[in-house]
Parts: structure tokens; sequence; C-alpha cells
């Protein structure tokens, strides 16, 4: 009877032993010699490794980057609370890293550093800084549209020229981060009037950016409300044969609004000043060129213009925008999108 | 002593000390994620009764049960029926079948729903190629239809794969003697088939459940808030919203996990094993029918996100080959990932199958009122979605355990996968151990066979198609686990799902497609190597 059920005492023992030997075989890297800054991104391996790799060349500092969402891995940093091996966190937008802002466990960057950007570009306490900027535009077909025809205003859209040939991806998380500073600037009735006029005037509504731009690139639909950048990648890819543009609404117009990506510094870093030099690194000209000739967004050092075939720049940028709530507000802009009824156009 | 085999006979007899203690310590490392959401619950600001019971929580809860439901359902209908059609009848080309309809688990939730949604629509490859052959197909894939239509192509695998690992097993002699007293086929599928597979098929349908209450990819594309969407929304901005409604998605978990025992207790308690090949029932003119509804599932399911990911991939090739932009995509890219991905899903497999094992004998052999409690807190882990699962780790490890020198090591990212994924090998290693007769396991001892010689000469043999497919099952999910692989994985450690989630989030559309098609064929090499070779053992 004693030696009957031995079986599942002998998997736990053969369980450990097996999780004890890939402990001993993944615990033997990192050599004590090298420098090494660990970086959280929310920002996308294939557009800001190039920017890691120049760093470590240059430096000769490694870099330990943990890619992933903003949100998740602001949580994640948030949950590591003071142990956390992040020294950087770089972000899509600024709501995660104000979230860690909230939570105090940002460290204030260096004035130099800061005065790369526009006080718009960076937290008023300083210690978020913007890097890189995304657009909302208008994409059309330039086969359909001439460019005197273009509208000046987001507004125009709700008039009959524009009826049944605009695309509103309306679950996008841009257009929500957008539409969520439209009704702050214009007031809930304003804003909610425009999206039902919007959805009256027979708007389409598509679920991503890029159906969007390969729509009207094929002319299914000649208008989009969309992120700048995607045309940028889909005229780069298909050449003349990508029948789309942007068109940037007039300066100051509500249709038109930059989001930041952000990059911030964790408050317990051992590695500040490395890490300032990271952040320095990110707004020198060079990658700044890279930024936006390459992989096309915005550049937001002082002095580094866009490449030319960029749109003109909107004026407003969320980060300029200091919303209190943002969960409320995120909750109202869903509850009014989907009250609009144009996810289901 | 008499007495004493009489009542171990009857699977009555107190539990050994040591395998109560094993089962207790499984369940306190299970218990970690689901204790996380609990405390992170209780220590909110208050008015978590007020968040539990207004509108906001209430809705999705109501369209959370509605689809899981629903999903639930249809999976349990679709999952049987392939998995007797492609066991036990002589349905043409049951090789190739087999290997197939379990693949399209293997799509991670947002690839796969993005891919069918596209395929289908205006514009996509499959909706075009029909529209070719003459038939218009207007879907607008979105809510409620939408959901379920994805969740259940995508989830019936996970009735099917034990339901087929049970009929294989299945004696061969009843139904013989029915056919030869003049049942019907469907009449034999009613009557003997139906009962002897009905704990199979209601284990199937809770993982369905359950996978679906927690899924966040397919509802998201297809905007259909469920519990699960909301807390994601609210994750960062409104964490204890997002957190009691967590606590409310486990509840729920729980429930249903101890309706299924509910189920399953009052099944047959005395399963039995062929020993010999199992008896194929002949379709004759069903044979068309039968075939045409094996494509339809498999070409929706499987097939169709496979066209779509082809069509984005070649995109990638013709646009090279145009001058335009090359594809962004090294050898280095796939193999390495690709090798990691293989590895690491077949080691927290094993070790899944390592720790619900005890489990299993616990609850098979050993009626105890602990049983119930460990089987709750094991199975209900799968209903926490992956985030939270990867966030209570980091927290447990750094804050609440000895072990702060392992985070960011792979034991924690295989922990993570064996709490997550083992619940989808509990009800399977049940089986498992039920398929043992005791009176085999009394004469390899009579015989005076140590424990581990009767394990691997008795047991294993017996019980090795339903862990195969338990083990499957974890595997397949493992090798397109995301958030928790992006989270609490080792720096720097790629796989294939990390991969794919790396070129989607640059909207590197063909490169993504090329990398999922990689992910499909891996798998579908693994599927047929390690469960359907396994799974037909005996057949």
């Amino acid at each position: 009877m004693l030696n009957r059920h031995h079986r599942p005492t002998t998997l736990i023992a053969i369980t450990l032993l097996l999780t004890t030997l890939a402990a001993g075989s993944t615990s033997c890297g990192g050599d004590d010699g090298d420098q090494t800054l660990t970086v959280y991104s929310g920002r996308s391996e294939k557009l800001v490794g190039p920017i890691f790799a120049e760093f470590e060349a240059v430096t000769g500092v490694t870099l330990d980057v943990r890619y992933g969402s903003s949100n998740d891995l602001a949580l994640a940093i948030s949950t590591e609370g003071e142990k956390t091996p992040a020294d950087v966190f770089l972000s899509r937008s600024p709501g995660p890293a104000g979230y860690l802002d909230d939570l105090a466990m940002l460290a204030p960057i260096d004035t130099k550093t800061l005065d790369r950007v526009a006080p718009t570009d960076r937290s008023p306490d300083g210690t978020w800084v913007g890097f890189a900027g995304r657009a909302r535009v208008l994409v059309y077909n330039i086969d359909e549209v001439a460019e005197v025809d273009l509208p000046g205003s987001v507004f125009d859209l709700t008039g009959p020229n524009y009826q049944n040939l605009v695309a509103v991806p309306g679950s996008n998380s841009s257009f929500q981060d957008w539409f969520t500073v439209f009704r702050l600037r214009n007031g809930d009735d304003v804003a909610t009037r425009w999206l039902d006029d919007m959805v009256a005037n027979g708007a389409r509504f598509y679920p991503k950016n890029r159906a969007i731009i390969e729509a009207v690139g094929r002319n299914e639909i000649r208008f989009g409300l969309v992120n700048h950048y995607y045309n940028h990648q889909e005229v780069a890819a298909n050449g003349d044969a990508q029948r789309s543009a942007n068109h940037a609404f007039s300066q100051g117009d509500d249709g038109g609004l930059m989001i930041i990506a952000t990059a911030a510094i964790l408050d317990q870093s051992d590695e500040k000043e490395l890490a300032n030099r990271l952040l320095t690194h990110l707004l020198s000209d060079s990658q700044q060129r890279y930024l936006t000739d390459t992989v096309y967004e915005y550049p937001l050092a002082i002095g580094v213009d866009a490449a030319e075939t960029l749109p003109p720049a909107p004026a407003d940028t969320v980060g300029a925008m200091q919303i209190a709530d943002v969960a409320a507000e995120f909750t109202r802009t869903i509850e009014i999108i989907e009250a609009s009824g144009i996810l289901d156009q | 002593m008499n007495e004493e085999v009489a009542r171990h006979r009857a699977g009555v007899g107190r539990p050994p000390r040591s395998l109560v203690s094993a089962n207790l310590l499984i369940a306190v490392l299970f218990a970690i994620p689901g204790g996380y959401v609990v405390w992170r619950a209780a220590t909110t600001g208050g008015g978590q009764f007020a968040t539990i019971a207004s509108r906001p929580t209430l809705e999705p809860l109501w369209r959370t049960i509605q689809l899981g439901l629903l999903v639930s359902t249809a999976a349990a209908f679709i999952g049987t029926g392939l998995a007797w059609l492609t066991t036990r009848t002589d349905l043409p080309l049951r090789r190739f079948w087999r290997i197939a309809v379990p693949l399209p688990l293997v799509y991670p939730s947002f690839v796969g729903a993005s891919a069918l949604q596209s395929g289908l629509t205006p514009g996509g490859i499959v909706h075009d190629l029909a529209s070719v052959t003459g038939i218009s197909m207007d879907l607008r894939l979105h809510g409620l239809f939408g959901a379920w239509l994805v969740l259940t192509l995508f989830t019936y695998p996970y009735v099917y794969l034990p339901v087929a690992a049970r009929l294989s097993t299945l004696p061969t002699s009843l139904e013989e003697n029915a056919r030869l007293l003049g049942d019907s086929p469907v009449q034999v599928f009613r009557r003997i088939v139906l009962p002897q597979a009905r704990t199979a098929i209601a284990a199937g349908s809770l993982l369905v459940f359950l996978y679906t209450v927690s899924d966040f990819g397919a509802v998201h594309l297809m905007r259909f808030e469920t519990l699960t969407q909301t807390i994601f929304r609210t994750r960062l901005f409104d964490q204890d919203r997002s957190f009691t409604l967590a606590l409310v998605l486990l509840v729920l978990a729980l429930v249903v996990v101890a309706a299924e025992r509910t189920i399953a207790r009052r099944g047959t308690r005395t399963q039995v094993v062929g020993d010999r090949p199992a008896l194929l029932v002949p379709l004759r003119r069903w044979s068309a029918p039968s075939l045409a509804i094996c494509t339809l599932v498999v070409g929706l399911a499987l097939f169709s996100p496979a066209a779509s990911l082809a069509d984005w991939g070649t995109s990638g090739w013709t646009r090279q080959l145009r001058g335009g932009a090359s594809l962004r995509l090294g050898a280095d890219d796939v193999l390495g990932p690709m090798w990691n991905t293989v590895w690491i899903s077949v080691v927290a497999a094993i070790l899944a199958i390592a720790a619900v094992l005890p489990v299993a004998y616990l609850l098979t052999r050993h009626r105890t009122r602990v049983g119930g409690v460990i089987n709750a807190v094991v199975v209900a882990g799968f209903a926490i979605p992956g985030l939270v699962v990867a966030l209570s780790l980091i927290f447990w490890t750094l804050h609440a355990s000895p072990f702060e020198f392992l985070i960011g090591t792979l034991p924690v990212l295989v922990f993570a996968y064996v709490v997550h994924f083992g619940a989808q090998a509990v009800r399977t290693a049940q089986v498992a151990v039920s398929t043992v007769p005791r009176r085999m396991e009394d004469a390899a001892r009579l015989l005076g066979a140590g424990r581990i010689r009767r394990l691997r000469t008795v047991e294993l043999p017996l019980m090795a198609p339903s862990l195969a497919a338990g083990g499957g099952l974890v595997m397949l999910s493992t090798m397109k686990e995301l958030p928790a692989t992006l989270l609490v994985s080792p720096i720097g450690f790629r796989t294939l799902a990390v991969e794919i989630w790396n070129t989607y989030e640059a909207a590197y559309l063909p490169e993504m497609a090329l990398l999922a098609l990689v992910l499909v064929a891996i798998s579908a090499l693994m599927t047929w190597m390690l469960i359907v070779r396994r799974v037909n053992y005996l057949a």
C-alpha cells in the first residue's frame, strides 16, 4: 500500500528539477563589465530597433529591450514597483507615461534634453518628453479628387459634397484619441452632432487605418480619416501604383491632431545619466532624421524639419491637453461613438 | 484487508497523504493568478458592489454569458461530429482530416479573426474567389454573430481532440453488438457512442466556454463588448473597475466549472478501453455530405484565414518583383523564434500533464471534498486573461515569494503557460486515469512490478492517447500565447507569436502573414507527430 502513490511526488520532483535546470541555463548571461540599460518599449521594434542599435554601436552600452503594448508595459512597471528593471519607458502616446507619473514612478528628465522639444511636446513637470509625432489627416484618391477641392475643415465632411464618400475608423484607438480631444475642445453637443451628421451623410465604417488606405487606393471609397504614416508606407511599398495621398486640414482646424510618442526615465533607475543619454540620442538630429525620413513620423526636436513628403504638421498635440480623468473621458468617447451608429455603417 | 480492497476498487478509499499533499501544492501554485485578482479586487477603494451591480457591468456580463453558451454549444456539435466522422467512420481522407481538423486552434486570436474577417469582406480573397464562381457573399462580420462564428471556428478543436481521443479508445464490442441487433449507424451513435463520449464532450465544451469568456482579440475585432473587453479597456486608467470585473469573470468561471463537474460525476464512472482496432461505420450514401461538412468547417476555419494570409504574403513578393520595398524578413527572424516556439510549447505541455496527473488521480480514484476545490482552482485559471496571469506572476515573484531571482527567466514563463493552460489537460488526464483498469494495475503489482515500472509498462501506454490530446491542447495554446510571453519572458526571447505581433504592430502585413503561415505549418507538423499518431495509438 505504501508505494502505490509515489507518482505524484515523483512528478513534482521532476518538475522542480527541470525548473532548476532551466534556471541555471538562463541565468548565466550578462557580463559584469558592460553597462546595461533596460528599456520597456511600447513602440514597435521595427520602428525603433535601428535607433537602439545605433546607440549601442556609438556608446558600447548594451540595451535590453522589452517590447509590448504601451498600456501593458506601464501596468507591468507599476506591478513591479520599486523592483522594476526598467530604466527607460517608451510609450505610443502620453497616457501610459502620465499614468506612471501619477504613481510618482518617473524621474525628472535633464533640462537640456527637455529643451530639445517645444513645451507643448513634454509634460509640464518634465517627467516625459515627446520624440515623434503621428498626425490625423484626410487620405484621398488622387485620381478622383483635385487638390483645390480638398476640404479645409473636418466640419466640411458633413456636407453634400462628401455624401457616401468618407471612411471613418470608429473603433480605432487613434481615432478615439482624436475624438476625445475634439469633444473636449468643442463640447459634447457639437462633437456628437458632427458624428451623427457624418452617419447621416453616409460615412462608412472601416475597422482599420490600413484597410482605409487600401480602399481609397483602389477607389472603393474616396476619402478617409486616418493616421498619416500608413499612406507613406503604402506609397513606399507600391510606388506610383498607390493612388492615394494625405491631406492636412487647415492649420488650427479641429480635424488635425498630433499624437506624440513619449520617452520617460524611471525614478528607481540606477542609470539615470545613461538613460538621459539615450533620450538625448532619441532626440538627436540624426535619429530624428531617421524617424522622419525612414519611418515617416514627425520629428519633434526643434530645428529638425519633417520629411518633405509629409503633410504640414497639425498645430495641436494631445500632449498639450491636460485631461483630468482619462478613463472617464475615453468611456464617454466610446459611448458616443457607439450611440452614433457609425460602427454599423 | 479485504474490506480495504473493496473500498479501493469502488474508488471511495481515503487518498494517501502523499497524493493529497501533492494536490495541495499544485492547487496553491495554480491559485496564484486567481488569488491576485481576489486580492486586487478586495483592496480597491471600495464600491466594488456598486461596480458589480451597475449597468456597465451587468450588460457585458450578460453578453459574455450569451456568447459563451452559444459558442460552446456550437463547438460541442461541430467537435463531436467531426471526431466521430474522423475516428469511427470510413470517411475518405481520414488521415488528412485528423491533422487538419484540430489546427484552427493555432491561429492567434487577433491574426485568425482579422484574416477571416478581411477574407470574407469585399476585396478579400475568399469573397473575391467566391464571387468569381458566382456565389455572392456579403458578410460583414461583427457583433454577436461575428464573434460567435469566429470563436466557434477557432475553438471547436477543444471538443474535437478529447472526444476523438475517447472515441478511438472505445471498445468495439458494444457497437458491433448493436449493429448486429439491427441498429442503424445513427442509432449506434446516439445509444452507444454519445453516452461514452459524454464526459469528454462536456469537458471540451467547458474549455471552449472558458476560452470564449477570456478572449480579447476576436471580440475586440468584432466590437462585441464582453467582460474581458471591458477589463482590457479599463486596465490602465480604471484599475479598480478592471480588477472587480476580473473577479466577476472568475466567479462566473467557477460556477461553470462546478456545473460541469456535476455533469461529469453523473457520467459513466467506469470507462472502458478497447483492445483492438475500432469498428469503422460505413458511411455509404452519407459519404458525400460528410465530406462536405468537413470541407466546409475546415475550409472556413483553417483554409480561408490561410488564404488571406497567403494573399497578403504574396502581395509582399509581387511588390518586391515590381521594384517596390523588399520583404523585411530574414531567416533569423524565422528560425530562432521557430525553434523557441517548438521547444517551449513541448516543455510546457509535458509539465502541464505532469502537474495535472496527480489532480486527475485524486479526482478519478477518490471521492473527496478537497478534490472539487482543487479541480475548480486548476480549471478556472484558464478563464483569467493572459495579461492578468502575467501581472500576477510578476507581482508574486517580486513581492511575495523567495523567487525574486527568477524574474525574467524561462522558468517563470513556462510556469505562466502551465498555470494558464494546465486546465486544458485536466479532463483528458482524468479520462486517461480512468482508462487504466484497476485489475490490470493490481495484477502487475501482484507480479512484483514496482511503481515506476507499472507506470511505464502498464499505465502510460494505456493513458497515452488521452494524455497526448490534453498535452496537444496545451502545446497549441502555448505556441500562440502572447500577453504573458511579452511581459514575463527573458528579454530577447522570441517566439513566432512575438514576431507575428511585432510585424502586426509595425503594420508589416506581408511579413506578418508569412510568419503566421510558418506557425500554422509548424503546428500542423507537431500535431501530426505528437498528437495524431498518439491518439491513434490503439486505432
